[in-house]
């Protein structure tokens, strides 16, 4: 009864954890217009529209999350090894990590604003000062959350796999979840806030995105500002509740029928979320209706 | 023949000589497989291969749409096809890894249902920041009906789109992609554990306990190295976005059947050569 109690007790942290690591790791990608909506970041000044947003997008969210909670991970091990408390090891490892992260980001923005020279794109450098310390910040909160709540699996409820493997794993997750939860939110409705609310954006104004702010030329920290309220949020609830219960269902259900239990509960979690997906779904047509009367669309 | 004259390449036609030669290719690498190591290598390679094309196959439901979805431009999920299989997949692996003392049996459908949870989550948050964040229902740009739920599609795409958000046979076919990959992930582990556990102790001179950490780390690399293989390969089956599956692209399967097959059957090959001595 007490390992269960312990266990639920860790499965609620590592949630916990993983909430704030989705939801940071999705405002430092909007920071750095890492998620797709790069795309349109990139084609901006190629249409004309030249502007002062940070790009660092040289690899996709989830292979860079996993490169860099395995790379805070490996360290932190390694500084274990040498018998440095766990806590300082996993801080000392995440700040190492972020380092890296900080140079990909520089030479990220680098290459691909000065491959935009032809088209009159200038590379600011007050961006690259003011910009990339802010997505560090965000980057550690994401790196040392994902690398602690790791290092709780393993060490806690006695995963198998080392922790850097973990790492690398829930690293990629990471990045998954963030990438497909906050990008639509980042890439329609802010950087096409000029853009009909309530309809995609039309393929005809591709790279047409806002540019400025209340006062001035709109920054990335302006859009990370606007994207956590809704798009960081969304994104730290779905990593929260993918690591809180897939442990969830292990440390509680697993012992019963040999494994049968966590299965059984599984799929009827996934039910759930199906009936939850579909109420969403039909919410939606029954309250904001279509664009055009059906025979016309069918037609 | 000039450009206007030439026929428009659908880039979805199985060729029959490729799929031979791949074929060939598979069966060349099981036979060496036999000749080195005939029980535990072939067994191990035999579990590899059906965990890759598992994978691959699974990879052609997960509904991507790429950079036009994060701005609500075409329906799917805003991020790379082989990421987000990769994401769902070793969320699976995780899940499996951790049951693999259960069982073979077990550990897959485990690996599996934590595929298809992880999947089931993500795609629920995405119509949710569609519908309530966006104010954006969900519309296919593929199919005038939805083929599970029977909901038409065409009149709630919005002007100048392809569509957007997932409707229902997305949502479904995402699942079972992550169902798919998840127990492929975690079929590829368990024969790469069982083989280093059998090989390892005579190999480094050690018992099974001390081993037992090396064989599970090793045989998780290898499991993820081998997830992203098949996944990025399959990927490229599917040039750029996917719906699900009922988008037309969805009948490319049997290409990245045959390529995963071959690709799982060299990387395994690989994996196992580690282990096992060449008869000289």
């Amino acid at each position: 009864m007490e390992n269960i109690v312990f266990g639920i007790g860790i499965t609620a942290l590592t949630g916990a954890l993983a909430t704030v690591a989705g939801s940071a790791e999705d405002t430092e990608s909007n920071i750095g217009s890492q998620g797709d909506p790069n795309s349109q970041v990139q084609l901006a000044p190629q249409m004309g529209f030249l502007h002062r947003i940070f790009n660092k997008a040289v690899a996709g969210e989830p292979p860079a999350y996993g490169l860099w909670c395995a790379l805070g991970a490996g360290l932190a091990w390694a500084f274990m090894a040498m018998q440095v408390n766990a806590i300082l090891a996993i801080v000392l490892g995440c700040i190492l990590a972020v380092f890296v992260q900080g140079v990909y980001a520089t030479t990220a923005y680098l290459g691909r604003t000065a491959s935009l020279a032809k088209f009159g794109q200038p590379v600011y450098v007050d961006i690259i000062k003011s910009m990339t310390t802010v997505t560090m910040a965000h980057a550690f909160i994401a790196i040392f959350c994902t690398v602690a709540l790791c290092q709780l699996i393993n060490g806690a409820l006695g995963h198998p796999f080392p922790l850097p493997l973990l790492a690398l794993i829930w690293g990629i997750a990471l990045g998954a979840a963030g990438s497909a939860t906050g990008n639509p939110y980042y890439g329609k409705e802010r950087q096409y806030q000029n853009q009909k609310f309530g309809a995609g954006v039309p393929i005809s104004a591709s790279g047409n995105i806002v540019r400025y702010a209340e006062a001035g030329e709109r920054n990335s920290i302006d859009n990370g500002f606007f994207t956590h309220k809704i798009g960081g949020s969304a994104s730290g609830i779905c990593f929260g509740l993918i690591v809180f219960l897939e442990i969830w269902r292990t440390i509680l259900f697993e012992r019963i029928y040999a494994g049968w239990g966590a299965i059984a509960v599984g799929v009827l979690m996934i039910l759930i979320f199906t009936v939850i997906d579909r109420y969403i779904e039909v919410w939606a047509r029954k309250n904001y209706g279509p664009y055009t009367v059906a025979k016309e669309a069918d037609a | 023949m000039s450009a206007v004259a030439a026929k428009p390449q659908a880039g979805g036609a199985i060729n029959p000589t490729a799929m031979a030669v791949g074929v060939v290719l598979l069966i060349i690498i099981l036979g060496a497989c036999w000749y080195v190591s005939p029980n535990l290598g072939l067994t191990a390679l035999i579990g590899v291969i059906v965990g890759g094309v598992l994978i691959g196959f699974g990879t052609h439901f997960v509904p991507v749409g790429g950079a036009p979805a994060a701005m609500g431009q075409a329906p799917g999920i805003a991020t790379g096809v082989a990421m987000l299989a990769a994401g769902a997949g070793l969320a699976g692996l995780f899940g499996g890894a951790w049951a693999a003392e259960l069982g073979t049996t077990v550990a897959v459908i485990t690996g599996g249902i934590g595929g298809g949870l992880m999947m089931a989550i993500t795609c629920m948050m995405v119509n949710f920041v569609y519908v309530f964040g966006m104010g954006i229902p969900a519309a296919s740009g593929k199919v005038l009906h939805d083929p599970i739920t029977g909901d038409s599609q065409a009149e709630y795409k919005s002007q100048g789109t392809e569509g957007h958000g997932l409707p229902f046979v997305s949502f479904v076919g995402g699942v079972i992609g992550g169902i798919l990959a998840g127990a492929g992930g975690t079929l590829i582990y368990l024969a790469l554990l069982d083989l280093y556990k059998a090989t390892f102790p005579t190999m480094m001179g050690a018992t099974h306990a001390q081993v037992l950490p090396v064989a599970v780390s090793v045989a998780g690399m290898f499991a993820v190295a081998l997830f992203l293989v098949n996944a990025v390969l399959t990927a490229y089956n599917i040039t750029g976005t996917i719906e699900g599956p009922h988008d037309p692209k969805f009948k490319r399967w049997p290409r990245a059947i045959v390529a995963s097959a071959v690709a799982s059957a060299l990387c395994g090959f690989v994996a196992i050569l580690i282990v096992v001595k060449l008869p000289m």
